[in-house]
């Protein structure tokens, strides 16, 4: 079967003052129906502005993006506008995000008006009714406005706006990150049960390892704007290739005392992504890293069945880094 | 009682708008042996910052008041202290990192400067001894001494916390109060920094109170645990108390609604049922019991006392304070 989304070699720069900064380079990857991508890594690592390429929020600088088997790179207005309804995304602050002039309802409503969903406003409101049910806001909140609302319930807004649409597929930009751990589970149950329910794809993209675990079927670790690591979700937590990966999971703080796994402290903080060098980016901070690193970009290959790594030196590493930091999850 | 550097008695702090009180703490107590870190975890709006700041004598005022109780630091209540007395506390016998070390470094001062600064103000030194302090502080953080002259702007966050942690050990402060101080920081980041509070905290034998919402830092760094809900600690004891004997119903909805490492494909979270209670209009009895599943009806008459279930370990609940094995 033909993935839903598929990305090649897709490049976004922006230009700065001092250069251009490579926010993604080079990102290939595809996503079947159903299924959930979580893309994972720290600040400046391109993650959000990968979500936001593919959904057209900023142009690509180069690359490819297919949805659904077409050729989506390059759209028109027109396109774009029915693009849209297939393709939505919800973001990371709900506070930010929602135009706090408008009450619940026209929030929901909006999108349902811009595409001339319904032909009478009656079953327009209808729409809005049963979403708020779905995503579980009480309807008495319709004419209630987003400031009289907590956190939680502001992003059960972003949510059903997002799904005002039917959209098949839709990028989660950080959705818990600004919410408290008993809301965070209730947002992430609802994204699950929707998920089962009507189909869709998701790209979640987040910096808690911990909720990505949990979320994803696939997850793929990202470093200055490359893929270093991607494989299934479940292997990437046993068996990592590559250095960072490694050291990025052995940084999550697990809330139990008898597990005192021994973390790997990274050198520094991660580099400038203006005007990168042609070596391996994470070299700087690798522990491992060596002459070759820094002669030329390594390439995501397929190490193991479905395990894609891009590390020069996966191979002597492997046995290497399971000695010294065993990580028991 | 004499070896607690901290005690906190029936701390009530209310914020007041239109004249209507917003309960922040109620009634709050624990204590803080030397050289000990507890952690204060809860979510937010819980009352955490609140009495962070109360320690301090932080709370705005007038819209913030203390209602009663004491804040016993050495035995001398930080509430009736002087403002020259506080102005000697702060810094020097009490010090405090802030969650966002974007806002809490000033922009128009060198890194240096503001070290030098709390040197300065704490002790009788000379301007270049303090300067030299300043350089060792760096170094000691992990920052080269050479950079005593570069402004906030230039560093990174990772590195602003770090000025931040010098900040506030450069006066070697027996209570350290550590509000968030790596919530704003990435992970492999936040690995750093966590290390450096330990290392710090051990070489000096500093006490701490780690503020947090993340059992995982907790779990890391704390001996032991108060968890607090709607403004009152609803179980503390050791850190093995909290995590391996959890017995407040809250304590134990907070660890099932976290995604877990080890957790099956396709499972599903325990969320804690509704929200947070407003502060401005907490429920009758138990504050907690409206989002319990084992409120009872004395739960919701009666606001239960803490209970000391094993020696150490407090619990405040009706149903769970009572013995262990009904539980």
């Amino acid at each position: 079967m033909a993935p839903l989304l598929e990305v090649k070699g897709l490049k976004k720069y922006f230009k700065t003052g001092s250069g251009l900064l490579h926010a993604v380079d080079d990102v290939s990857f595809s996503i079947e129906k159903g299924t959930t991508l979580g893309i994972v890594g720290e600040s400046g690592c391109g993650k959000s502005t990968l979500g936001r390429v593919i959904l057209h929020l900023l142009e690509p600088t180069d690359g490819q993006i297919f949805f659904e088997g077409r050729d989506i790179t390059r759209v028109n207005k027109k396109e774009l506008h029915e693009l849209r309804k297939d393709m939505q995304i919800i973001f990371q602050d709900p506070y930010s995000s929602i135009n706090p002039r408008m009450t619940v309802k026209e929030i929901i409503e909006e999108p349902l008006i811009i595409h001339n969903m319904y032909k009478s406003a009656d079953e327009r409101r209808h729409r809005v009714q049963e979403l708020m049910d779905t995503v579980g806001l009480a309807r008495r909140l319709g004419n209630a406005y987003p400031h009289e609302l907590d956190g939680g319930r502001r992003q059960r807004i972003g949510v059903a706006r997002a799904l005002s649409l039917n959209p098949k597929f839709i990028v989660c930009d950080e959705p818990v990150s600004a919410l408290d751990v008993s809301i965070q589970a209730q947002i992430i149950n609802l994204l699950q049960d929707l998920q089962r329910e009507l189909g869709l794809t998701y790209i979640f993209i987040t910096h808690d390892l911990s909720v990505v675990r949990h979320i994803s079927n696939e997850i793929g670790v990202m470093y200055l704007g490359q893929m270093v690591e991607k494989t299934n979700a479940r292997e990437l937590f046993k068996n990592q290739l590559h250095p960072y990966t490694k050291a990025l999971l052995s940084a999550i703080p697990v809330p139990d005392i008898h597990n005192k796994s021994k973390r790997i402290i990274l050198r520094g903080e991660i580099s400038t992504p203006i005007d990168p060098a042609d070596e391996c980016r994470f070299s700087v901070r690798c522990n491992h890293a060596c002459e070759q690193c820094r002669k030329g970009q390594p390439q995501l290959v397929e190490a193991e069945p479905n395990h894609f790594v891009a590390c020069k030196r996966w191979q002597e590493l492997k046995g290497r880094m399971e000695a010294d930091a065993p990580m028991e999850v | 009682m004499s070896e607690n550097l901290l005690d906190i008695k029936n701390l009530t702090v209310y914020y007041y708008r239109d004249g209507k009180p917003i309960k922040a703490v109620n009634d709050l107590s624990f204590s803080l042996g030397k050289g000990e870190t507890l952690g204060l975890v809860g979510e937010t709006g819980a009352g955490k910052t609140t009495t962070a700041k109360a320690i301090l004598k932080l709370v705005p005022e007038p819209q913030g008041k203390y209602e009663s109780g004491e804040i016993l630091l050495d035995g001398k209540d930080v509430l009736k202290m002087s403002k020259g007395q506080l102005r000697r506390m702060r810094g020097h016998d009490v010090a405090m990192i802030f969650q966002d070390p974007m806002t809490s470094l000033n922009p128009v001062l060198t890194v240096g400067e503001q070290i030098a600064e709390v040197v300065r103000l704490h002790s009788k030194v000379s301007r270049a001894e303090a300067t030299k302090k300043a350089q060792e502080m760096l170094e000691m953080v992990g920052i080269s001494g050479s950079r005593y002259t570069a402004y906030p702007h230039e560093f990174s966050g990772g590195m602003k916390q770090r000025v931040v942690i010098a900040i506030a050990l450069a006066c070697n402060p027996r209570l350290l109060i550590a509000d968030e101080p790596t919530t704003a920081l990435d992970v492999t980041i936040q690995a750093q920094v966590l290390e450096l509070i330990k290392d710090l905290k051990d070489k000096f034998n500093t006490s701490m109170l780690l503020i947090t919402h993340d059992l995982g830092i907790v779990a890391e760094v704390c001996d032991k645990v108060a968890v607090i809900y709607a403004g009152e600690i609803v179980e503390s004891g050791t850190a093995e108390d909290i995590f391996d004997r959890g017995t407040h119903p809250y304590t134990e909805g907070l660890f099932n609604c976290l995604p877990r490492l080890d957790s099956e494909e396709g499972e599903r979270l325990n969320p804690i049922k509704g929200l947070a209670p407003d502060p401005m209009n907490l429920p009758a009895g138990c504050a907690f019991h409206p989002r319990c599943p084992y409120a009872t009806d004395a739960c919701r008459q009666s606001n239960p006392k803490p209970v000391e279930i094993e020696p150490g370990h407090f619990v405040k609940c009706h149903v769970r304070g009572i013995g262990k094995e009904d539980a």
